[in-house]
């Protein structure tokens, strides 16, 4: 009942704030969204999930299920629930989405209530890809995310607004076509076992056994392996992995600042929980098959390593953090096939701890840019002095997005690399992980140099006005989120151990393992 | 006394071409939109003369709604008309070409 | 150390937790430090006076530690907090706890003492200097010394790296705290990023060990040391994963790996380039993290688990190796700077090269011995340097100086004695430990040890020769002869909150070569090696002089078949009368130079010889180009290949991305064309459409 209440606040509070005028917007969505940020937290207290949400024996928290409609043979439901892997991200939804509306309140000056209705909607829509479990209605809320973003970004974003919009919106659209046939291979595939399109029964329905029914003319262990590639290219242009990355920065520097946040805080997420559970969850078999596991690792691999390499070339703050969060995206990649304990729980604290990380970066650089109008590392320098409390948590973002321990980045780069090191399925696991672990440095060079060229030294921007200090509702979302990351940093366990609980039975559909853990 | 389908159909054919061949030719839009009607009707005469020859009430039901669908659009197109009248001081369908490419 | 014999059992500081409280002692800088983030500005003296409460608390808590131990409390071992708990043993648990045995209470004793005199120091140095931002300057020193205190308890090897990056963090803040110049700017991104590439190894490191053992502890049965020790001994590595590799072949790539961490922190080649640059922060800064504490961190990082480095040869001259040479590489720099500071950084380098040898050479206690002394009279040297350039009006060319010792007795006092431990002048206390790293070396490379030991051993010959050098040129050319310019002639008076510290720092560097004068061992009582005694646990009580953290046991596992297998030789001389050889040979060796020195500067107006050196000065000088290779490779290679990537994505993989929307586009172009806004076309073409179809239905449905 509480999700059903999550979902119907939100939305409300859009249709409202849509309705209301532009002066009072701001303020009104800033109070909606306290909505459903307080159920969530207060869901937090009631969370009493246990095992994974598509697996069998797994305890579904406020799991509701309603048939909806027939379709052929197909039921289709309304079925939503959380486990330990979509409810972290829930809250990390209501939580980004309140600190990107107040941390609008400066830089978004036209259409309001439209802007916050968009914000709102959107925050809806988050919410019901985290927690469908339901194939139809996933779908439909993971296609509705696209919209209200592509005018998010190509209303009030920058000079090439319009060209970044339909780019983020063509080629997420083209994943998720090329994600939804993957899927109806599988579906087809069982035949006529499947009577409903539940997440859950799909997932174990392709557990009980072979695929009965050709598709394409490909059956069996083919189907499965042409469905994992299908699902995991849709998904890998959602993370985005490369080569399927280049969507995004143009999104990220064109689109206004709180709208990056959310896309890179909970988006990008999208893919990789998506990738969780339907490549690595559903046909994990697929997943721990030898020449695949090499080559998801690689391809994490390449895209912790090539996404840092292009930060470091780049000189716009904005582009820096855009292209890092790809390189923190591929660690993910690298935590998921690895099918050890701590590298999937990792990978997936690493969806929240980057939510925030990134989150608080885009946040923290549009705070700068309000007072500078540039983002450009060369034309600023010395604004530690200008504005002190802005710089040093943009320093302080800064050391999180490097890792450093006590953050919640280092927690999760950390559980990642251990789990990888150790995994089995994935041959020369060592070496990949050494490799990738090199991201840490990189990370840390262009940060540096970011941090020295426009947080120190001597003030330099020339600007006809003064530089003030950035006001308090600015600064206090970055506060907020500051504390948080410290807090999962020091205490990563209130949300680690969920994680790990819904992980737990993944693990063990690995066969490699045969139920022995380390 | 029935007439054989053949003969309905020639006639709904003949209708259906003449339609045609008004919106193909005519530039009035006016009678553009009777030659519409006319395909229109040439449809319904085969409804009509299905469901005499099944026995099946479907088809004239379908006439019904098909017949009230033809009133509705004439009174959309004269609107339409009208209003390209008002804009284009003609009511020649080669003129109103604005809303192109 | 008073009471090294226990004394009755139980004694302790009133009102001060010791050993139990350990926990509290590290605590309370952090509170210091968000007391002092949150309302610095309105603190008195801007939070100094309560960083110098909360130092002062913390010193206390170590010496009672210290004589709890001493008093045989036993060592506490404690899991305090768990970061992740894994679930159903699936994986591997990750937590923090204390570890407080002989060698962490006595780094944590160290560590206490110099932070207390840094902030006492400060109060002069920063806050009678008027500097604005001390808030800062004090939240970042408190969060400096929970930082390292909180390094040097941690109980296992992830807390350690833990407190490894943040004890980094607090040398950015700073190296950086002058952040207006751009060189203190720079020069903290350097430290940083130098430090990071050595923790990247050490990152690896610690994943390894956990992957391998599935625990980090460095204690206890079931620690990482133990475990490897007991697979080598039994030679059935069974309960370890070894991911295919020979066990000894593994753990020695492990300890490379985690010394990767420690050449970076402890400034060793070739990542030494940062040290020198860092001395861009304020000179109490250089004196607690530079030189005495963090630096340390490297070298105490490795005494920790030197049980695990006693089980790999190759490791262990690796480790001496880069000691010695960096030694000996760092102090033919020292000897042309011209800059006091940059003097004391290379030497700083130089002598954490001295505990690498002795690390690697088989001297645990040798070098835990030298991080003892050398924290006090570095500490004190740097400090003494502090007054001088605050005398001098911040002046740091020592060539600028001249005759400051009348002006400035104290100082020169302090500073001589200081100069005197690091030139390791008999009776001071670098004497004593430096000798005994050279000595340990040298009768593990004559008990047939590798060749390299030789070698690391003639390197760290040659830097004594080079460090008596360079420390007396420094000695004369600021305190001798006629002042040579305008502010030697009247420099400032040096206040009495700087004066405190020198004057005990210098009382310590004459005295703490007592602890143990190993030299002498021939003529002494045996219970007069106090450190090795310490470091034996022989106060501590009987379980922890059994257990495996003691001196004792390092050198059984070096010296047993399946460890390292070193012995000792001595040359046919007898082991004290080596001893005594040694030290008399390393004395002559310093006082020579130091003669020299005196012969060469000693004058009213020495001339600057250096320059007969030519280009080879011109090498030093420029640091052998070390900065120059890096930066090169920073910018000559890994900026140009990231453009080069740069211009690969946005060229070739967005360009596809852009060249399909580009085809639709054109084609739309072309097709729009059709669009002509003539309804009848659009029906002409409808009507056209459908016969092509019935044309269609009608050949393949056979009417035609």
């Amino acid at each position: 009942m509480l999700i059903e209440l999550l979902l119907a606040a939100t939305f409300l509070s859009a249709l409202w704030v849509f309705v209301a005028s532009d002066e009072t917007a701001p303020k009104l969505a800033a109070w909606l969204s306290l909505v459903p940020l307080g159920l969530s937290l207060y869901m937090w207290t009631q969370f009493d999930a246990a095992g994974n949400g598509l697996l069998a024996g797994s305890e579904i928290a406020f799991e509701t299920q309603i048939d909806w409609f027939q379709f052929g043979q197909y039921t289709l439901q309304y079925h939503v629930g959380v486990d330990g892997v979509s409810f972290p991200l829930v809250v990390l939804v209501t939580v980004l989405t309140t600190l990107a509306i107040i941390s609008s309140w400066t830089p978004i000056d036209e259409r309001q209530s439209q802007f916050y209705g968009l914000m709102l909607l959107i925050e809806m829509a988050l919410l019901g890809v985290f927690t469908s479990l339901d194939f139809f209605l996933w779908f439909i809320f993971w296609e509705a995310v696209l919209i209200p973003m592509y005018f998010l970004i190509a209303v009030w974003g920058g000079p090439r607004r319009k060209y970044a919009g339909a780019k983020f919106l063509l080629y997420t659209n083209l994943g998720s076509l090329v994600m939804f046939v993957g899927l109806f291979m599988l579906v087809l595939g069982l035949g006529d076992s499947l009577t409903q399109l539940s997440l859950p029964a799909i997932a174990q329905g392709l557990q009980a056994g072979e695929l009965s029914r050709p598709v394409f003319g490909l059956a069996g262990a083919d189907l499965r392996a042409v469905a994992f590639l299908l699902l995991f290219l849709g998904f890998a242009v959602k993370v985005p992995v490369v080569p399927f990355h280049t969507w995004l920065p143009d999104a990220h520097v064109q689109a206004p600042s709180p709208v990056s946040v959310i896309l890179a805080g909970v988006l990008l997420k999208m893919g990789t929980y998506a990738l969780l559970r339907f490549n690595f969850t559903m046909l994990a078999d697929v997943a721990t098959s030898s020449p695949a596991a090499e080559i998801i690792a690689a391809v994490g691999v390449v895209s912790v390593i090539y996404g840092a390499m292009l930060a470091l070339a780049q000189r716009d703050l904005k582009r820096i953090v855009a292209y890092s969060s790809i390189s923190s995206m591929g660690y993910v990649i690298v935590g998921l096939v690895a099918f050890t304990p701590h590298g999937m729980s990792g990978a997936t604290f690493q969806m929240v701890s980057h939510g925030l990380i990134s989150g608080l970066l885009f946040m923290s650089v549009g705070v700068l840019y309000n007072a500078t109008h540039t983002r450009m590392v060369g034309d600023m320098g010395g604004l530690a002095d200008k504005m002190p409390l802005t710089a040093w948590i943009f320093v302080a973002g800064s050391f999180a997005y490097m890792g450093l321990p006590l953050m919640s980045g280092f927690v999760a780069e950390v559980l990642i690399f251990i789990g990888a090191f150790d995994s089995t399925v994935v041959a020369g696991a060592p070496v990949f992980t050494a490799i990738a672990m090199f991201g840490i440095v990189i990370v840390a060079g262009y940060l540096l140099w970011a941090m020295q060229r426009a947080i120190f030294g001597p003030f330099e921007l020339e600007t006809d006005y003064d530089i003030e200090p950035a006001p308090v509702h600015d600064v206090a979302p970055l506060a907020v989120l500051l504390g948080l990351i410290i807090l999962l940093g020091i205490q990563p366990d209130l949300v680690y151990e969920a994680i790990q609980d819904a992980i737990g039975p993944v693990l063990e559909l690995n066969s490699v393992f045969g139920g022995e853990l380390r | 006394m029935a007439v054989a389908p053949g003969w309905y159909l020639l006639l709904s054919a003949a209708v259906f071409c003449i339609g045609l061949f008004g919106v193909l030719v005519r530039r009035n839009a006016l009678i553009f939109l009777m030659s519409v009607e006319l395909m229109i009707n040439a449809a319904n005469i085969n409804l009509v003369a299905f469901s005499l020859v099944y026995g099946n009430i479907t088809g004239q039901t379908f006439v019904l709604f098909l017949t009230a669908l033809a009133a509705a659009e004439v009174a959309v197109g004269v609107g339409i008309i009208l209003v390209v009248n008002r804009n284009f001081d003609s009511i020649d369908i080669t003129d109103a070409v604005t809303m192109r490419w | 150390m008073v009471g090294l014999t226990p004394l009755s059992a139980g004694f302790s500081l009133p009102f001060v937790p010791g050993i139990g409280g350990v926990e509290v002692t590290v605590l309370f800088p952090l509170v210091t430090f968000l007391l002092i983030l949150a309302f610095g500005r309105y603190l008195p003296f801007k939070g100094a006076y309560l960083g110098i409460v909360s130092t002062g608390v913390g010193f206390l808590v170590a010496v009672a530690t210290v004589i709890q131990l001493a008093t045989g409390a036993g060592i506490r071992h404690e899991t305090l907090h768990t970061l992740v708990a894994g679930v159903e043993g699936a994986g591997v648990t990750l937590t923090f706890g204390v570890l407080i045995d002989p060698l962490s209470a006595l780094m944590l004793t160290i560590v206490g003492l110099i932070s207390l005199l840094v902030h006492v120091f400060s109060l002069g140095y920063m806050n009678a200097e008027g500097e604005i931002d001390l808030p800062r300057y004090y939240a970042a020193l408190s969060l400096f010394t929970f930082s390292m205190m909180a390094f040097v308890i941690s109980d296992n090897l992830l807390m350690s790296f833990v407190f490894f990056e943040l004890v980094g963090l607090c040398s950015y803040l700073l190296i950086g705290f002058w952040y207006r110049k751009p060189g203190p700017a720079s020069a903290a991104k350097k430290a940083f990023l130098v430090t990071r590439f050595g923790d990247y190894f050490f990152l690896i490191g610690v994943v390894a060990v956990l992957g391998t053992f599935g625990t980090a502890q460095f204690a206890g049965t079931e620690s990482f040391v133990t475990m490897a020790e007991t697979a080598l001994e039994s030679g059935d590595a069974s309960g370890i994963n070894t991911f295919g590799f020979g066990a000894q072949t593994w753990f020695t790539v492990i300890g490379l790996l985690v010394l990767g961490g420690a050449v970076g922190k402890s400034a060793q080649f070739p990542l030494h380039t940062w040290l020198p640059d860092a001395m861009e922060g304020p000179t109490p800064v250089s004196a607690l993290i530079h030189a005495a504490t963090m630096v340390a961190a490297g070298v105490y990082l490795i005494a920790r688990m030197y049980g695990f480095y006693a089980l790999s040869p190759t490791a262990l001259s690796v480790i001496a190796l880069v000691g010695g040479f960096t030694a000996f590489f760092a102090a033919t720099m020292a000897l042309v700077k011209q800059e006091l500071k940059q003097v004391l950084a290379y030497s700083t380098i130089s002598q954490y090269g001295y505990m690498m040898l002795a690390l690697g050479g088989g001297g645990y206690l040798a070098a835990v011995f030298h991080l003892t002394t050398h924290a006090i009279f570095k500490a004190l040297l740097f400090l003494g340097a502090g007054a001088i350039i605050i005398s001098m009006h911040h002046e740091e060319n020592m060539w600028e100086m001249g005759g400051l010792k009348d002006e400035l007795r104290t100082t020169y006092l302090a500073f001589l004695a200081g100069s005197l431990a690091l030139a390791g002048i008999f009776p001071f206390a670098g004497f004593w430990s430096k000798d005994e790293v050279l000595y340990e070396t040298l009768i593990h490379a004559l008990g047939g040890g590798s060749p390299v030991l030789f070698v690391a051993y003639a390197l760290g010959l040659l830097a004594v020769i080079m460090t008596a050098f360079y420390t007396f040129r420094m000695v004369l050319l600021t305190f001798h002869g006629e002042p040579r310019t305008d502010a030697a002639e009247d420099p400032h008076a040096v206040s009495l909150s700087m004066k405190v510290p020198l004057v005990v720092l210098g009382v310590l560097s004459v005295v703490a070569g007592l602890l143990n004068m190993a030299v002498l061992k021939s003529v002494l009582p045996k219970d007069a090696l106090l450190l090795e005694r310490w470091l034996n646990g022989e106060t501590v009580g009987g379980e922890f002089a059994e257990g495996a953290l003691t001196a004792e046991h390092y050198h059984h596992v070096l010296t047993s078949e399946y460890g390292a297998g070193y012995t000792a030789g001595y040359g046919g001389l007898g082991e004290g009368t080596l001893a005594l050889v040694g030290g008399v040979v390393a004395l002559v060796l310093a006082v020579i130079p130091a003669l020299v020195a005196w012969r060469l500067y000693g004058g009213a107006d020495p001339d600057p010889h250096m320059t007969n050196l030519g280009s080879l000065r011109t090498l030093l000088m420029n640091n052998y180009y070390q900065d120059e290779y890096q930066v090169w490779l920073a910018r000559g290679v890994t900026l140009p290949v990231a453009t080069l990537a740069n211009k690969f994505d946005q060229g070739l993989l967005d360009g596809i991305v852009d060249g399909s929307g580009g085809v639709s586009l054109f084609a739309g172009g072309r097709f729009q064309r059709l669009q002509s806004g003539v309804v009848t076309t659009y029906v002409a073409l409808l009507a056209l459409g459908l016969l092509v179809l019935l044309l269609v239905f009608a050949v393949t449905g056979g009417w035609l």
